[in-house]
């Protein structure tokens, strides 16, 4: 009993049982939880405009938003989720309770539309400025809408179905612990520019990458860039539970951008758009509109504009479609009566007004505007910059500056994922029975093997708790890496161990703390040893065999600073008599 | 007097003492062996040391000599899998059972002049393929493999696409890799014994087991992936150990003979070898995942290399110098 006492009393086991308790927080295990994670919301469908937002990528697994119920049917599996979508009707509402909050969602009709040959007279909602007095007595101007009848082509819409609600859902996580694609399944596509590009290039390439992939509001979606040893650049996008098929799709291509006038193509990314200004002098909120209340007196509406720069071609398509158009002209500003769409790959984006001036002339600089609404003027100023940004992306979207190859493509489905973990673990448990076997062989005493395997697992908690805790993800390269520190700390036990025995022995002209100093002496040596083979791995390699010379340098520091310290502590007063 | 030599005639005496009683099962050896109990192996270890670090200089001689030739006869010095040469892998999960033969002509037959490695494996209770092959479209593969196997859901699926220059690179890198963990750790095992003789001693021993593991793999025909020459870096960490440990025991220790201390690091160090052994090959028999199954292998064979490395031709060359110099 008196041992017991002696063991936990000292520092150095305190300290592994303080680390150990809160890598448990960090981990957060569940003994059970309900519901499905919320993992992608798409834009513009049922789920987001109910208000269900993209979960964060930076927040825990275990603190994110979880869908619990629906319509209040209790719902925890993906088949249920799934039987379920199949029964909604469009224009129909239903209720989903989640960890938040409750939402209403109401599905919309999936249309088909087609313009017909003929004309109506429809009615439309367009701003125009005007000067207005308030109650104060001071004059502000304000945008002010109003209607305008005017000849439009008939436009069939035929309901052929339910628009997906968007809302992406997977089982509930265990533990705050994330899996990488190799134990999740998901899809890691590695890219490199074909030319050599600046930094600057470089955020441009990877903003556009994550802008495209924005379309399927997925959270978990990793767009990076890595280099190695040669000075290659390289971007990695790892999307946790999609299909490879889909992110080719979206990041072979160019990013296809059109615009339109009455469906008729003016300019496309890519090819016609040669520059968009993002500094100060060509881009920014509207000189010479600014902002201003809207008609409703509550809300502020701002104008902004950018520069950007087409072919000579795409200003020709411009002026011919252009130039039979009719000028809507109010106080203030004139516009052209159609207005010009904006398509990214095939979904309106935008639809914005054409300055009269354009009509029929072929400009090759053009400025685009739009605006941005907010409830105080400072809100509706951030509110247009970003939607300024937002536009500017878009249009930069399809003009990538250099053209970006695929170089590879790994897709790993979901069930050899599981496969892998549970296969990891077994292997693991095994491996350390057998180490404890061999163990007892050698020194016959229970305590000392029941130390190590304790020791073992303490080092691997405590690894796998900081990585919950920084959101590493968990991969094959990391537990590669974390069967190295095993290795290695399996070793410098057994060269404690050694040396403790001998020094109880005292058959030996060293003294005993010199035997601990000389056992830690051969420990350290070996880390410093381990630790610096590791550091060119991470360097080198476009970052794929990062993962596990990280995790292995991690893993040992643990290992030297804490749990091995401590499990010299606890064989020391073992076996001292 | 002073205190310190009385403490070691107390010393002394107790060891004197205990010399007469036989050593618990808990302790290590004593300083001084009895002949009788080891037999052959100490008689063998203790006279015919020389020899015996001969022949692991003559392995290595050996290994160094057969990636010569073969790279004189074929112009290839490394065999390499996708992750290094370039090209395709699908795993594909199927209750099909057929001999992998088939398999293999099933899709040379419809895809001329490429080669195809096909490989099994099977779980608790998923059973599929890996079929592997060098530069082909993906969409052509796909089908080809629903084609023999019917059709295959995303779930039952998995691709990995390696472009050739991509794996070029690889090599290239994780080579580079390789060989600056090698220089960076010779550094620290400089700086560690400051000595640099016995230094150069465990660097060539280190040396030994990654050239004598990877002419092995070679000549077994193993095809090594970007894992596996990771798992020659943890190589050189897991050799290091206990050549370190010897090193150190030998050098620093005082009493007995250079012998007894090496017998004595050997016990502790056989041990180490030995959990690592029993762990890897654990690894080895059960891994599903090829890139764990490859690092095991090579890790398994490595660390029988380091046992004849680290107490036939590290011990051997150190006793050897030691004894020349006379440090017996």
């Amino acid at each position: 009993m008196g041992k017991l006492k002696a063991i936990f009393t000292n520092f150095r086991v305190i300290i592994l049982l303080v680390v150990m308790l809160l890598a448990l927080v960090a981990i957060n295990p569940a003994i059970e939880t309900k519901g499905l994670l919320i993992g992608g919301v798409a834009m513009n469908s049922s789920a987001s405009i109910a208000g269900i937002q993209v979960p964060n990528p930076a927040t825990a697994p275990r603190s994110r938003e979880r869908v619990l119920a629906i319509n209040n049917r209790p719902v925890n599996t993906v088949e249920e989720y799934r039987a379920f979508v199949t029964t909604l009707e469009p224009e129909r509402s239903f209720t989903i309770k989640t960890t938040k909050t409750l939402y209403r969602l109401t599905t919309k009709p999936l249309l088909r539309r087609t313009a017909l040959n003929e004309t109506e007279l429809r009615t439309v909602t367009e701003y125009r400025e005007e000067n207005v007095t308030t109650e104060n007595g001071t004059v502000e101007s304000r945008l002010i809408p109003y209607n305008v009848t005017k000849e439009m082509p008939k436009i069939l819409e035929e309901v052929i179905g339910t628009e997906d609600i968007g809302l992406r859902l997977y089982l509930a996580p265990d533990s705050n612990l994330r899996k990488g694609l190799d134990l999740q399944g998901g899809s890691r596509v590695l890219m490199a520019p074909e030319e050599k590009v600046t930094q600057d290039q470089m955020d441009t390439i990877i903003e556009n990458l994550k802008q495209r992939l924005n379309v399927f509001g997925l959270s978990d979606v990793v767009v990076r860039q890595s280099g190695d040893l040669s000075g290659n650049q390289y971007i990695s996008v790892e999307i946790a539970g999609a299909n490879e098929e889909e992110v080719k799709e979206l990041l072979g291509r160019q990013g296809k951008f059109e615009s339109r006038i009455k469906n008729q193509t003016v300019f496309r990314g890519g090819e016609d758009i040669t520059y968009v200004c993002r500094s100060a002098e060509c881009s920014g909120i509207d000189p010479q509109v600014g902002c201003g209340r809207a008609a409703d007196g509550a809300t502020w509406v701002c104008r902004f504009q950018f520069a950007i720069t087409l072919t000579p071609e795409a200003a020709r398509r411009q002026a011919d479609l252009t130039r039979d158009l009719e000028i809507v002209s109010q106080d203030g500003t004139k516009y052209l009566s159609e207005k010009i769409d904006l398509f990214l790959d095939d979904q309106l984006v935008d639809s914005l007004n054409i300055g009269a001036d354009l009509k029929g002339v072929p400009t090759t600089d053009i400025a685009i505007s739009g605006s941005g609404v907010g409830t105080t003027e400072q809100e509706a100023v951030t509110n247009s910059l970003q939607e300024m940004k937002r536009l500017q992306t878009i249009l930069i979207t399809g003009s990538l500056p250099v053209k970006i190859g695929i170089v590879k493509a790994d897709n790993i489905s979901p069930a050899l994922g599981s496969e892998f973990m549970q296969n990891a673990l077994l292997i693991g448990v095994l491996a350390a029975l057998a180490v404890a076997l061999i163990i007892f062989f050698r020194y016959r005493k229970v305590a000392i093997s029941v130390g190590i395997i304790f020791t073992m697992f303490a080092e691997t908690w405590i690894v796998l708790g900081l990585a919950a805790l920084i959101g590493w993800n968990l991969d094959l390269a990391a537990i590669a890496g974390i069967i190295v520190a095993l290795g290695t700390g399996v070793n410098d036990q057994i060269v404690i161990t050694d040396e403790i025995i001998q020094g109880e022995k005292a058959s030996s002209f060293i003294s005993w703390k010199q035997r601990i100093k000389q056992a830690f002496f051969i420990i350290f040596s070996a880390y410093f040893a381990t630790v610096v083979a590791m550091l060119p791995l991470w360097f080198a390699g476009a970052g794929l065999l990062k993962g596990f010379a990280v995790t292995t340098i991690l893993a040992v520091t643990i290992g030297v600073l804490i749990t091995r310290p401590a499990f010299a502590a606890v064989v020391e007063r073992l076996l001292k008599k | 007097m002073g205190k310190r030599s009385r403490r070691k005639r107390l010393l002394w005496r107790k060891l004197r003492k205990e010399e007469a009683a036989p050593s618990e099962a808990v302790t290590a050896e004593q300083p001084r062996h009895e002949g009788k109990k080891h037999g052959f192996f100490y008689e063998t270890y203790s006279k015919h040391y020389k020899v015996l670090m001969l022949f692991t200089l003559f392995l290595l001689f050996a290994s160094l000599g057969f990636i010569g030739i073969k790279y004189a006869m074929t112009g290839v010095w490394i065999n390499k899998d996708i992750s290094l040469a370039g090209g395709i892998s699908i795993t594909v999960l199927s209750e099909k059972d057929l001999p992998l033969k088939e398999v293999q002509d099933f899709f040379s037959g419809r895809h001329t002049g490429k080669e195809f490695t096909v490989r099994k494996f099977s779980s608790g209770d998923q059973k599929g393929y890996i079929i592997e092959t060098g530069e082909l479209i993906e969409g052509e593969l796909r089908s080809t493999a629903e084609a023999l196997f019917g059709k295959l859901t995303k779930e039952q699926l998995s691709v990995e696409i390696m472009g050739s220059s991509l794996g070029k690179s690889f090599l290239r890198e994780t080579g580079i890799a390789l060989l600056l963990a090698f220089l960076f750790m010779s550094i620290i095992v400089l700086i560690t014994f400051r000595n640099l003789v016995p230094s150069l001693f465990v660097i060539l021993a280190a040396f030994s087991d990654i050239v004598c593991t990877f002419a092995l793999t070679q000549l077994l025909g193993i095809k090594i992936s970007t894992a596996g020459i990771a798992a020659f870096i943890m190589l050189i960490g897991y050799s290091i150990d206990t050549d370190i440990l010897l090193t150190t025991r030998v050098l620093k220790r005082e009493g007995g003979t250079v012998l007894d201390r090496t017998l004595n690091a050997m016990k502790t160090g056989i041990t180490m070898t030995l959990t690592a052994l029993v762990a890897t090959v654990i690894g080895l028999i059960l891994s599903k995942s090829s890139t764990l199954s490859q690092i095991f292998l090579i890790i398994t064979i490595g660390l029988v290399f380091d046992i004849l490395n680290t107490w036939l031709q590290n011990a051997g060359i150190l006793r050897w110098y030691l004894e020349k110099h006379g440090k017996t």
